[in-house]
């Protein structure tokens, strides 16, 4: 960054959650998009864990940033209340470093492996990932809940483990899709070049719209949209209209 | 301004966004390293004469400095030196930054006083806010001791789960503990007058808890 832009920064980093039930890939899907952009963006991460540092520490292992940009915020065996109801640690860990690294652009936080209903409040990420793999069954992006519905972004991850685990990648996505409206679905495996291709083009588009100013917080919500009396569908809250 | 009473109960709310769950006092440390889960009644008790009173007479001073106008650091220092293990004073100074976050933001006149003092422990913090809604001593020390009993009791839910009316009984027996602490501490007016009780035990916990990589709790 030239120098005359550091004193005073127009726009604060970008915020990215990362969430999903457990095992799903979201530190590996960090790590990988660690490798991919620190070469051209100035990173960092905050992980929250169930024990301590686990997935801080499984970050640091895989040197994909400097150690010290990866920091751990414990939560009390409560993963979901510390991104959702009282975000106060995390915010506390993203303004710390922020503050250390004044050159950051990007900021990714990984929610603790928790249940289909946790996501992030929109006060704690500008932008989400909701993750599923098809390891946990081709059943389940068919289950619906508000990541996999409504989060910005839905990560099929694993699809190389499809043949294995007896699994129509093709059906699930189809479902995935179906259940989200016009909201992206990407299918990822880390041996599949397009599928990361498509997943730093996504996270691209969404910089240039956080940037330019024209990227707002969208709550995924636990809570289901609502029908209105004599309206056809269903709507959120991303569009502005009176009750 | 709001009646005191009513700040109070803000305060003592599990609901204030101070990230409270991720606070056991050290009793995960304790559960860890020996403690039977059938004593935590009698580890309450043993915090409100030990660790507990030093955080109350600090509150109760920190007050009482921002009401005379007196220097607000000499009583986070006075807590330092009273408080050995330096995992406490960590967790107590990351718990005083969430409660000064939120002050920050909800009363920014209330923590003025805290002006200078680097990264201030909670009970620091809890004084000064105290101070500007004008929350007396007595009341000021009655919440830092019972917020002390529910933080341990609701961390043991988790970590030994019973009955929650169970637990709810052991708040309800600690509180002749809470009213010894108010009376120890309500009339503490300048640092050193801050007891100085050391609680080895809890403090040798909360190191070894700090060092573990298998917690749930912060601290």
């Amino acid at each position: 960054m030239p120098d005359h832009l550091a004193p005073t920064r127009a726009v604060r980093p970008l915020r990215l959650g990362v969430c999903g039930p457990v095992g799903t890939g979201k530190s590996s899907l960090i790590a990988l998009l660690c490798r991919e952009l620190a070469g051209r963006l100035d990173l960092a991460v905050v992980t929250n864990d169930i024990y301590t540092d686990e997935d801080a520490r499984f970050l640091r292992s895989a040197g994909v940033l400097a150690p010290e940009r990866i920091r751990a915020v414990e939560t009390g065996a409560c993963p979901h209340t510390a991104i959702r109801d009282d975000i106060s640690a995390n915010l506390m860990m993203v303004e710390e470093l922020e503050a250390e690294y004044p050159d950051l652009d990007l900021v990714l936080l990984e929610s603790g492996g928790d249940n289909l209903t946790a996501t992030f409040s929109p006060a704690l990420v500008d932008i989400q990932i909701f993750v599923l793999d098809v390891a946990g069954g081709g059943d389940v992006a068919r289950k619906g809940g508000p990541g996999i519905e409504r989060a910005d972004l839905l990560v099929v991850n694993k699809t190389d483990l499809a043949p294995y685990v007896g699994v129509d990648v093709v059906r699930m996505l189809a479902d995935a899709t179906e259940a989200r409206g016009d909201r992206p679905v990407i299918g990822l495996s880390r041996t599949d070049r397009a599928s990361i291709d498509a997943l730093v083009g996504w996270l691209d588009g969404v910089r240039e719209r956080h940037l330019s100013g024209g990227l707002v917080p969208v709550d995924p919500g636990p809570m289901a949209p609502h029908f209105h009396a004599g309206e056809e569908h269903a709507h959120d809250h991303d569009h502005a209209h009176e009750h | 301004m709001p009646h005191s009473e009513l700040m109070m109960l803000l305060l003592a709310d599990a609901r204030l966004p101070v990230a409270g769950h991720t606070q056991s006092g050290t009793l995960e440390g304790a559960l860890a390293n020996g403690l039977d889960p059938a004593d935590v009644p009698a580890y309450l008790r043993t915090r409100l004469l030990g660790v507990t009173r030093v955080e109350a007479g600090t509150a109760v001073a920190a007050r009482h400095a921002v009401v005379t106008g007196s220097e607000v650091v000499a009583v986070d220092r006075a807590w330092a030196v009273r408080t050995v293990s330096p995992a406490l004073r960590d967790a107590a100074r990351m718990q005083g930054q969430a409660l000064l976050r939120l002050a920050n933001r909800v009363w920014p006149a209330s923590t003025n006083p805290l002006g200078e003092v680097p990264r201030p422990g909670r009970s620091t913090v809890l004084g000064t806010v105290a101070a500007h809604f004008d929350l007396g001593a007595a009341s000021l020390a009655r919440l830092v001791a019972y917020d002390d009993v529910q933080t341990v009791c609701a961390a043991a839910l988790k970590l030994v789960p019973l009955d929650p009316v169970v637990v709810t009984g052991w708040v309800h027996d600690a509180l002749a503990g809470v009213d010894e602490v108010v009376a120890a501490v309500a009339d503490v007016r300048e640092p050193e007058e801050i007891p100085a009780v050391s609680s080895p035990q809890i403090e040798a916990w909360a190191q070894a808890h700090a060092g573990t990589s298998r917690r749930l709790f912060r601290a």
